[in-house]
């Protein structure tokens, strides 16, 4: 089975994020790592290969730091990583990002295709969905329990009320939360293996994408600070209360 | 929102229920709604959707396309952008023109004014906090619409559907949760906390370290430093301190809630909403509230 | 004969011991040559003074009569066997003296006293640490000493009865007093006995070796190679990823990878179970025993290191099974909080600390193989510096509104670095403590700062786990840091950070000055700089913290800060540990009783109402402690209760 598992590195997700001038986030020459929420897709990836046979690779579209999010992978135990980096990705929106990471994956056979639900730096939660457009496959979101067997990939689906288990043939895209499967430490033997497996580097030219393609159609003209958020409500308890956190919850769309 | 912008408004509904609400939908501003009860959408979630509303752009050709930022709209919105070109910007807090929108970043702390510059129609999803339903009080015509669905958008498919009452979501992958400690007082009172998970919905229990040592309830709901990590929606803390060792399992929950009768706990410091008082009090009328607004 | 009969008993003790120093010499190698003159004081008091089995006094006086006795009484072996040749042999020079003849007879005397109290402790007074000893072996082990010093005994008043002894029979009283028994003497009894004393000491011979006796040949050397410094310093072990995989040691996975310093541990063991007997762990009914631990991997060695050995010789690889979990559980392994109790207690310097943290080193690293919520802990440090996955840019909120100087790049170094900690960067109750010591060292008037966002953590819970790289990274790093900021003097308020800094940080280059804050306060009220702290209105006992106390030997300067408070029976070098050592701070305790409960419930017991501590975990666990077991107890650092008293 050949098993890819999209990752991303993000920026140190406890240290403070800054903006460059050009209103991008800074990723360049800032410690970060691979995206934790990354690691479950992987650790589901790993499991599946380990019990029927096959390859996990990881595919990274990111700055040349990128690679540290790749070693991550690698050391929990993927076989391969593909890293696409290129100066005239930077600051690529989430269809851009899509287009590359549906046009890495189209070079090499696959069948599953594994994402976070949503990366901890910038939670939109569509490049999957379009990846999956893209590559002309069946996508599902929200697999807390995933599992293949006989050329069909079946997932646990989190629910309001509970859950609803959807199957679909392969090859298919899954993305999953955390639920899924606790991710392995890697060992040290790991992290030295991993410099030993095979990455591959690619640029955008290498993709075969055109000019426009490549051309983000958002671009963000300015960022100002927001009025400081007051430092959560206080409030005694009475219907007040009551009312404002039942606003809450609404507004999160729970209710 | 949309109707700040243009009085020429059409919405989409796909799935069982969809002509159904379609006078609500009137009711906010929308002239025509598209819709269709169509099982499949159901019965295939994203891909169908996608195509179908793919299509009605192609037909009617707005300029901006609005989403909400449920999980159905995300899969759809994701799948689109693919099929338009145009890149989707997401939770958005307000469209300020045709292709200039705004956004929150890094937290909220940051406000981002966005030039959207992709090829009509543009995609905007809305975070839902930005705008409040107001209605019009206008009607709406219903346009069916055709669904003739290609095999292959539907080889996802639904296979069965689980209600889970008592057990309820895993912590992990829970929209809301709800953590009991010491506060609760007896382990009797975890039920309080049951019932108002149950109001909710896709909401799991959890305990501070404390209520788990006491014996109230097993390891498996302990959230903390050695106990688990969640990064709900929305997590409310009842009777809770907040030590150190408990807020490291959920500070990273999108909105806290707190209750607890000692204004000093340490959790207030993290909480959105901290309501001092009697958990005994709230947390039910909390529930009544719930179930009131979710019947009506 | 006795020729014959010695060369079969030479013989098999001659080739067991070639086994036994084969396998010390398989194992890894480790420093231990240092301080002589501290080895050798140590042979002094714990061996030849039996310092540490005084600790308690009936089992001291038995084992002092049988060592001290078996020391004076091995001219007599001589004796006995010259004599078998020719019954008129004499020692030279003391053969046949009256002092001699004395202490021969004093002795021996006393010895079979101490066997007299060994079988009382061991039948009638049964103390709870023998569970899990070879109480079989054992007694037929003081049966075998009974009759060496009985047929000694017996011996000698045949030959008073015969007429044959060389010095006035009033010189040996109780022989002169048994001689009694014989009547005129009997020359066959005689030479029966002076056989039977050879051979049960022939018997012996071979018998030690082959059994836990070995302790009275390898605990004199094991006590020599015992560790000089202080406790709580762990061997370091560098990984450089870099170097070739085969080339790297990630501790101890199978028996080939245990020192050679651990093996002679194994060696010495007694069984005697003073180690269980002090250990939390087993205390509070977990399944680690350190008696039992240290008795698994010895079974363990004898029964594979062999296999190595003879794999070795054939020129084969040979593949071990795993020590975890084929000689220990995981669970065993997990369970010590490293408190030191055990290393305490060992009369025979056995290290149990050492093998667990060699055995977690290759279960952490090369297996990544722990209890799941300590994942947490890794992730945290390596992503964050901080045990707690905090943002390090926050790392000196707790200093909001007092007067703490953050040490910027490029400032000059203050006198004095405060090195705060995690616990009391980030957890609400420790951060009471150290403000509470930022006041004190303000009103007296020390020149200190703080690192800020550049502390991170000193890597004692990566270390303590077993994850030696990490803590490398983290060491390197923050010597880095000091050094770069001219640093040279340090005070710690964690003891934890203050074992790192002070024992450990060497090694990676790091040397300052490092005292904990309580030294530091001490000293301030000797020089009259701070006022002497009072505790009024509070009566207070006062919690050794491990990595304080019997880690690093203080106690008299934390409890001079509490004067007046009223001693726990576990206090000092016996102080029970409150369970967040060896990283279990991040681990459940999922068996048994907490430890932390327990020792709360011992504060309770003294009547205090307060619960003095000098380390923010203790603090930590045991205000944990007082809620769960429903104790009124206020848990305050002794920073706190004197800052209380200068308000």
């Amino acid at each position: 089975m050949n098993v890819i598992v999209l990752a991303k590195y993000v920026p140190n997700p406890q240290g403070v994020p800054e903006l460059g001038p050009d209103h991008l986030l800074v990723r360049s020459g800032v410690e970060g790592a691979l995206d934790p929420g990354d690691e479950y897709g992987l650790e589901a990836g790993l499991r599946i290969i380990e019990a029927q046979g096959g390859e996990v690779v990881v595919v990274s579209m990111g700055p040349e730091e990128a690679m540290a999010a790749i070693q991550r992978a690698l050391a929990m135990g993927a076989h391969g990583g593909i890293l696409i980096t290129d100066d005239v990705l930077r600051g690529a929106d989430a269809l851009v990002t899509a287009r590359v990471l549906a046009a890495t994956i189209r070079r090499r056979p696959f069948d599953l295709v594994i994402a976070s639900v949503e990366s901890t730096d910038g939670y939109t939660g569509t490049v999957p969905m379009t990846v999956a457009e893209l590559l002309g496959v069946p996508s599902a979101t929200f697999a807390r329990k995933l599992d293949v067997a006989e050329g069909l990939v079946r997932i646990e689906r989190q629910t309001e009320g509970g859950y609803d288990v959807l199957e679909s043939p392969l090859p298919a895209l899954v993305t999953v939360t955390t639920a899924v499967a606790e991710p392995r430490y890697p060992t040290l033997k790991g992290i030295m293996q991993a410099k030993q497996k095979p990455v591959e580097r690619l640029t955008a030219s290498d993709l075969g994408l055109s000019r426009d393609q490549l051309a983000s159609s958002q671009g963000v003209v300015d960022v100002h600070d927001a009025p400081p958020k007051d430092r959560g409500e206080a409030l005694e308890a009475g219907p007040e209360a009551v009312a404002r956190i039942a606003d809450l919850l609404a507004e999160a769309r729970v209710i | 929102m949309a109707r700040r912008l243009t009085d020429e408004i059409e919405a989409v509904a796909l799935g069982p229920g969809a002509t159904e609400a379609a006078p609500a939908l009137g009711g906010h501003g929308a002239r025509t709604v598209h819709a269709s009860d169509d099982r499949q959408f159901e019965d295939h979630p994203g891909a169908p959707a996608a195509h179908v509303v793919a299509r009605l752009l192609e037909e009617h050709r707005p300029n901006l396309v609005l989403f909400s930022t449920s999980y159905a709209s995300r899969d759809v919105a994701g799948r689109l952008q693919a099929l338009t070109g145009s890149t989707l910007m997401a939770n958005a807090s307000a469209v300020l023109g045709p292709d200039h929108a705004r956004g929150e970043i890094l937290g909220g702390t940051k406000i981002v004014e966005v030039e959207l510059r992709g090829p009509d129609p543009k995609l905007v999803s809305v975070r839902p906090k930005a705008i409040a339903a107001e209605p019009s009080g206008g009607t709406a015509t219903v346009a069916p619409v055709r669904v003739d669905l290609p095999d292959e958008l539907r080889r996802l498919r639904v296979v069965e559907r689980h209600q889970e009452e008592a057990a309820g979501p895993k912590l992990e992958g829970a929209k809301v949760v709800i953590a009991g400690g010491r506060g609760l007082q007896d382990p009797a009172n975890f039920a309080m906390l049951d019932d108002l998970a149950r109001a909710i919905g896709d909401a799991a229990v959890g305990a501070s370290r404390a209520a788990v040592d006491a014996g109230w309830v097993p390891y498996s709901y302990q959230i903390g430093q050695t106990g688990k990590t969640v990064k709900p929606e929305v997590y409310i803390g009842v009777g809770i301190s907040g030590a150190l060792q408990h807020a490291v399992g959920m500070k990273q929950a999108k909105r806290i809630i707190a209750i607890n009768k000692d204004p000093d706990a340490p959790i207030f410091g993290l909480a959105d909403i901290g309501v001092v008082g009697d958990l005994f009090e709230v947390v039910p009328a909390l529930t009544e509230e719930i179930r009131r607004r979710k019947g009506s | 004969m006795l020729v014959a009969a010695l060369a079969v008993s030479v013989g098999v003790f001659a080739r067991r011991t070639r086994l036994l120093a084969a396998l010390v010499r398989m194992g890894r190698p480790v420093a231990r040559t240092d301080h002589v003159a501290t080895r050798v004081r140590n042979e002094a008091v714990i061996v030849l003074a039996q310092r540490k089995l005084f600790q308690r006094l009936a089992p001291g006086l038995m084992h002092a009569f049988i060592f001290w006795g078996f020391l004076v009484l091995f001219p007599t072996i001589v004796h006995a066997m010259g004599a078998l040749i020719d019954p008129d042999f004499a020692l030279p020079v003391i053969g046949g003296t009256r002092w001699f003849a004395l202490v021969v007879d004093v002795f021996a005397t006393l010895v079979a006293v101490g066997v007299g109290l060994a079988f009382f402790i061991r039948k009638l007074v049964r103390p709870k640490r023998f569970e899990g000893s070879h109480l079989r072996e054992a007694d037929f082990i003081l049966l075998a000493i009974l009759g060496i010093v009985a047929t000694l005994l017996l011996w000698n008043a045949d030959r008073i009865a015969l007429g044959l002894n060389e010095a006035p029979a009033a010189w040996s009283p109780v022989a002169n007093l048994l001689s009694g028994l014989f009547g005129r003497g009997s020359e066959a009894t005689e030479r029966a006995l002076v056989w039977a004393h050879v051979l049960i000491i022939l018997g012996f011979l071979t018998y030690i070796p082959h059994s836990k006796h070995l302790h009275i040949v390898t605990a004199a050397i094991n006590v020599f190679f015992g560790k000089t410094g202080p406790r709580g310093r762990l061997e370091p072990l560098r990984i450089d990823l870099e170097a070739p995989e085969e080339e790297i040691r990630f501790g101890a996975a199978t028996v080939s990878d245990l020192t050679w310093k651990e093996v002679v541990d194994l060696y010495s063991c007694t069984e005697c179970g003073r180690c269980q007997d002090a250990c939390p762990a087993s205390f509070t009914g977990k399944a680690l025993s350190p008696k039992l631990l240290i008795m698994d991997l010895r079974d363990h060695l004898f029964e594979e290191g062999p296999n190595v050995l003879s794999a070795r010789a054939g020129g084969e690889d040979h593949e071990s099974p795993p020590l975890v979990p084929t000689a220990v559980t995981d669970e065993v392994v997990w369970d010590c909080v490293t408190c030191g109790a055990c290393v305490r207690e060992c009369p025979v310097s056995i290290e149990h600390i050492d093998h667990i943290v060699d055995l977690r080193r290759n279960l952490v690293m090369a297996e990544s193989r722990f209890p799941q919520e300590a994942g947490a802990l890794l992730r945290n440090l390596e992503s964050s510096s901080n045990p707690w996955g905090q943002p390090q840019a926050q790392r000196a909120a707790w200093a909001d509104g007092l007067e703490v100087r953050v040490l910027e790049p490029g400032e000059s170094a203050p006198e004095y670095l405060f090195w705060v900690g995690c616990a009391a960067s980030f957890d609400d109750r420790a951060r009471n403590g150290a403000r509470a010591l930022v006041r004190l060292l303000n009103s007296a008037g020390i020149d200190f700062a703080i690192l800020g966002p550049r502390e991170l953590c000193t890597g004692d819970p990566a270390r303590r786990m077993g994850h030696e790289y990490l803590f490398q990274t983290l060491a390197e790093q923050n010597v880095e840091t000091l050094d770069g900021a001219g640093v040279r003097k340090i005070v710690a308020s964690c003891p934890h950070c203050f074992n790192t800094l002070a024992n450990e940080y060497p090694d990676y280059g790091g040397r300052f000055e490092v005292v904990h804050h309580t030294e530091l306060l001490a000293r301030l009220v000797r020089d009259g700089r701070l006022a002497p702290p009072r505790v009024d209105g509070r009566s207070v006992t006062y919690h050794d913290p491990c990595y304080l106390g019997r880690h690093n030997g203080i106690y008299d300067e934390p409890r001079s800060l509490v004067p007046s408070s009223v001693e726990m029976p576990r206090h000092g070098e016996r102080s029970f540990c409150c369970g967040a050592g060896g990283a279990r701070m991040w681990m459940e305790e999922r068996v048994g009783r907490q430890i932390a409960d327990v020792r709360v419930e011992e504060a309770a017991d003294t009547g205090a109402d307060t619960l003095a501590v000098a380390c923010p975990y203790c603090m930590i666990m045991l205000d944990d402690g007082t809620k769960s077991v429903g104790k009124d107890l206020d848990v305050k650092d002794v920073a706190q209760l004197m800052a209380e008293s200068l308000e």
